[in-house]
C-alpha cells in the first residue's frame, strides 16, 4: 500500500478538482447533484485509502516525497476532511433546492456552488498532505477565496457582511504569516539554502538547530499570529461566528470541521520544526495562550440563548482552544487527546451542522433566535442535535470527553498544573452551558405545538445521525487504545 | 533594492491612505506596484532565472490587479464620496506613528539592509491601517494588496530571492482574492447602492 502513496498524493487533491470542472459544465441542477456525487465518492475512497495507509505506519516515521509529507497527523486530517467532505456533498442537494436564486440564476448558482465546493474540498485535502511551508500556505490562501464565496452563497446582506469580513481579515491574517515565512527563508538563505525546497517541512526540521534564535522567534511568532487568525483562536476570532452562522450548513460543516484543523496542524507543524531554535517554553506558551484565551472567550457564549449554527460556531471557538492547549501541553499523552479531539469534535460539529438544515425548514426563524422545543416538532432533528450537542458538551461516552481528560492530564504531565485547572473548571462551564441549551432547545417545552410532518431533508439526516452517531461511539473505543501507542509517542515527539 | 525606490512606495503607500477617489488611488497603487517591479528587475540582474521570472510576476501585477480595480470603479458608481470616519490629515497621522513604530520596534530580520526590512514591515501595517480606517470596500481592498507589495519588497529582497513559484503561487492567490473581493464589491454594491463598509454591521452577539 506504502507504494501506492505517491500516486494517491496526487490523484486525492486532483479528484475534486476534476468534480469542480465537471460541476461547472452540468446543464441542470440534477446533473449538478449527480455529477457532485459522483466525483465525491471516488474523492473520499482515495483519501481514505491514503489516510488509512498513513495511520497503519503507526510509530514509523513520515513517508516523505518531493513534495508531499504524510505522517500520522496527516491520517487523521484527511480521514477527517474525507468523511465530511462527502457527507457534505451529500447534504447539499436538500439545502439547494430550497436556496432560491442566490448570486445569479438557480441552475447557474448550482454549478457555481458546486465548483467552489471542491475547489474548496481539493484546497484542504491538499494541506496535510503538502511537504513544504510555503507551499501550504498558498493553498491556505486559496482555501479563503473558495471558501469565502461559499459563506456568501446565499447573497443575503448578513452573508455578504459575514463572507466579506472573513475574507479580508483571514487574508490580513494569512498576510502576516507569510512574513514569517519569508523571515525563515531569509535565515535558511543566509544558512544557504536557497529556492522553494528551502522551506520544506523536512529541511526545516534539519535546518532548526542552525537557525539563528531572534529572527527565528519573530518567525515563529508572526506564523502563529497569522494562522491564528485563520484558525479562529480569540482573540482573533470575529469572522467565525458571523461565517459559520450565514454559510449553508453544508459549508459551515467544513469550515468548522476541516479547515480550522487543517490550519491547526500547520500550525502544529511549524512549532515542531522551530523548537529546537526557538525554545520550547516560548512555543509552548503561545499554543497554551491562544487556547486557553479561546477557551474563555467561548465559554460565555455557550451560556447565552444564541441561534443554533451560531451556538455551534463558539463551540468551535472552545473545541479549537482545546486543541491548542494539547498541542502546547506536547505531552504523549496531551497529544492522544489532540488526535481523538480533532477526528470527535469533526463528526458531532458537522452532524450540528447538518441538523440545521431541517430545522431551518420547520422553525425558520431558528435562524435568528435559540430553538426551542425541537422533540415536539421533529424527533429525528432533535435526535441529531441531541447526539451533537451532548457528544461536544463532552458527556460520556462522547470521545471528547476522554480527549478532554487526556489534554487535561497532559497538562498536569507537562507541570502545567494551574492552566489545567483553569481549563478543567470553563470546559465544566461550557459543559453546562450546552446541557442547559440541550434541555431548552431540543427536550424543553415549545411555543408551538404541531407536530411536523417528516420531510425529505429529514429522511438523510436519521441516516447521518446513526452512521456519525455511530463512528463517535467507535471512537470513544479506539481512542482508549491511544494513550502508549507508537503512533502518539512519534507525534508527540514531533518527527517530521 | 536602491532606498529610493523604497521610499517611493512607502510614499505612495501613505498616500493611498489619504486621497479620497478611488481612481486616484488606484492610480497611486499601480505607480506602487510598478516601483516594485523595477525594483526587482534591477536585482534579479545579478542573480538566477528565477529572480527574473519572479521579477516579471510582479510587474506583471502591477497591470493585471489595477485594470481589474478600475473596471470594478466603472461597474460600481458611486452616489457620492463615502464620508470619512477621520480626515485625511489625521489619517496621515496615524499612518506615520504605524510606519514610525516599524522603523523604532522592528528588530533586524536577518536581511542585513534595515531600511529594507522596516519599509516591508510599515507597508504591511499600513496595509492593515488602510482597511481599518478606510470604510469604502475599494480600499479595504487596495489595503490587501499594499500589504502584498510590503511582502513583496522583503521576499525580493532575501538573498537570491525568494522561489518564483511563491511569487508566481503569491500572486494567483492575490489574483484569486481580488476577483472574490471585486464580486462581493459588485454585490454588496448592488444590496445597499454604496459601497460603504459601515453599513455592513448588522451581525453582533
Amino acid at each position: 500500500m506504502t507504494d501506492l502513496v505517491p500516486v494517491l498524493a496526487v490523484v486525492v487533491p486532483a479528484l475534486p478538482l476534476a468534480g469542480m470542472l465537471l460541476a461547472l459544465l452540468a446543464r441542470t441542477p440534477r446533473q449538478a447533484d449527480l455529477l457532485a456525487l459522483a466525483t465525491a465518492l471516488p474523492t473520499a475512497v482515495a483519501a481514505l485509502a491514503l489516510a488509512a495507509t498513513a495511520l497503519a505506519r503507526g510509530g514509523l516515521p513520515a513517508l516523505r516525497g518531493q513534495w508531499y509529507l504524510i505522517d500520522g497527523a496527516s491520517g487523521v486530517l484527511l480521514g477527517v476532511i474525507a468523511v465530511v467532505g462527502l457527507c457534505s456533498v451529500a447534504v447539499s442537494p436538500a439545502y439547494l433546492r430550497t436556496s432560491g436564486r442566490s448570486w445569479t440564476t438557480a441552475a447557474r448558482s448550482r454549478s457555481l456552488y458546486y465548483a467552489a465546493l471542491f475547489l474548496f474540498w481539493a484546497a484542504l485535502l491538499a494541506v496535510p498532505i503538502v511537504g513544504n511551508l510555503a507551499a501550504a500556505w498558498l493553498i491556505i490562501e486559496a482555501t479563503t477565496a473558495a471558501s469565502a464565496l461559499l459563506v456568501a452563497f446565499s447573497g443575503r446582506r448578513d452573508a455578504l457582511e459575514a463572507g466579506w469580513k472573513y475574507l479580508v481579515l483571514t487574508t490580513l491574517g494569512l498576510s502576516v504569516a507569510l512574513l514569517g515565512i519569508i523571515v525563515l527563508a531569509i535565515s535558511q538563505a543566509n544558512l544557504g539554502h536557497h529556492g522553494l525546497h528551502a522551506l520544506d517541512w523536512h529541511s526545516l526540521h534539519l535546518a532548526a538547530h542552525a537557525l539563528p534564535k531572534g529572527s527565528t522567534l519573530i518567525a515563529f511568532v508572526l506564523l502563529l499570529a497569522g494562522l491564528a487568525t485563520k484558525i479562529g483562536w480569540a482573540p482573533v476570532h470575529n469572522w467565525l461566528p458571523d461565517a459559520h452562522s450565514e454559510a449553508p450548513a453544508p459549508i459551515s460543516a467544513l469550515l468548522s470541521a476541516a479547515l480550522l484543523p487543517s490550519v491547526l496542524l500547520i500550525a502544529w507543524r511549524v512549532k515542531a520544526i522551530l523548537e529546537p531554535s526557538v525554545g520550547s517554553a516560548t512555543t509552548r506558551g503561545v499554543f497554551i495562550a491562544f487556547g486557553l484565551t479561546s477557551i474563555l472567550v467561548a465559554v460565555p457564549f455557550l451560556w447565552r440563548s444564541l441561534p443554533w449554527k451560531r451556538l455551534l460556531a463558539y463551540s468551535s471557538l472552545e473545541h479549537m482552544g482545546v486543541i491548542g492547549l494539547g498541542i502546547g501541553f506536547g505531552t504523549p499523552l496531551a497529544i492522544a487527546g489532540v488526535v481523538l479531539h480533532v477526528a470527535g469534535h469533526a463528526l458531532a460539529k458537522a452532524l450540528g451542522f447538518y441538523a440545521a438544515l431541517p430545522l431551518l425548514r420547520i422553525d425558520p426563524e431558528a435562524a435568528t433566535r435559540a430553538p426551542d422545543g425541537v422533540v415536539g416538532e421533529s424527533p429525528s432533528v432533535a435526535a441529531a442535535m441531541g447526539v451533537s450537542l451532548l457528544a461536544l458538551s463532552g458527556l460520556p461516552p462522547s470521545p471528547l470527553f476522554l480527549s478532554e481528560l487526556l489534554i487535561l492530564l497532559g497538562g498536569v504531565a507537562a507541570g502545567e498544573e494551574l492552566v489545567s485547572v483553569i481549563a478543567l473548571l470553563a470546559l465544566a462551564l461550557g459543559f453546562l452551558g450546552l446541557l442547559h441549551a440541550f434541555v431548552e432547545g431540543v427536550v424543553g417545552g415549545h411555543r408551538r405545538h404541531h407536530r411536523h410532518t417528516r420531510s425529505r431533508v429529514e429522511r438523510p439526516l436519521v441516516a447521518l445521525t446513526a452512521i456519525l452517531g455511530g463512528g463517535l461511539l467507535a471512537l470513544a473505543a479506539a481512542g482508549l487504545l491511544l494513550p502508549g501507542s507508537g503512533f502518539v509517542e512519534t507525534l508527540a515527539r514531533g518527527a517530521l | 533594492m536602491n532606498g529610493a525606490l523604497v521610499d517611493a512606495m512607502l510614499g505612495l503607500g501613505l498616500a493611498v491612505i489619504v486621497v479620497r477617489r478611488r481612481s486616484v488611488a488606484i492610480v497611486l497603487l499601480a505607480a506602487q506596484s510598478l516601483v516594485l517591479g523595477v525594483g526587482a528587475l534591477s536585482l534579479a540582474s545579478g542573480r538566477s532565472g528565477d529572480s527574473l521570472v519572479a521579477s516579471l510576476v510582479l510587474l506583471s501585477k502591477a497591470i493585471v490587479l489595477p485594470l481589474l480595480l478600475y473596471a470594478l470603479i466603472r461597474r460600481t458608481r458611486e452616489p457620492g464620496l463615502v464620508i470619512a470616519a477621520a480626515g485625511p490629515l489625521v489619517r496621515l497621522a496615524g499612518a506615520g506613528a504605524v510606519v514610525l513604530c516599524a522603523v523604532i520596534l522592528v528588530p533586524p530580520l536577518g536581511l542585513g539592509d534595515a531600511h529594507a526590512e522596516h519599509s516591508a514591515v510599515a507597508l504591511v501595517l499600513l496595509g492593515i491601517a488602510i482597511v481599518v480606517a478606510r470604510r469604502p470596500i475599494l480600499f479595504q481592498l487596495l489595503g490587501l494588496i499594499v500589504a502584498e507589495n510590503g511582502l513583496s519588497l522583503l521576499a525580493v529582497s532575501v538573498p537570491g530571492g525568494l522561489s518564483y513559484v511563491i511569487e508566481l503561487g503569491a500572486l494567483f492567490d492575490l489574483a484569486l482574492i481580488v476577483t472574490v473581493a471585486a464580486a462581493f464589491a459588485q454585490r454588496i454594491h448592488n444590496e445597499l447602492g454604496t459601497g460603504d463598509t459601515e453599513l455592513l454591521r448588522g451581525l453582533r452577539d
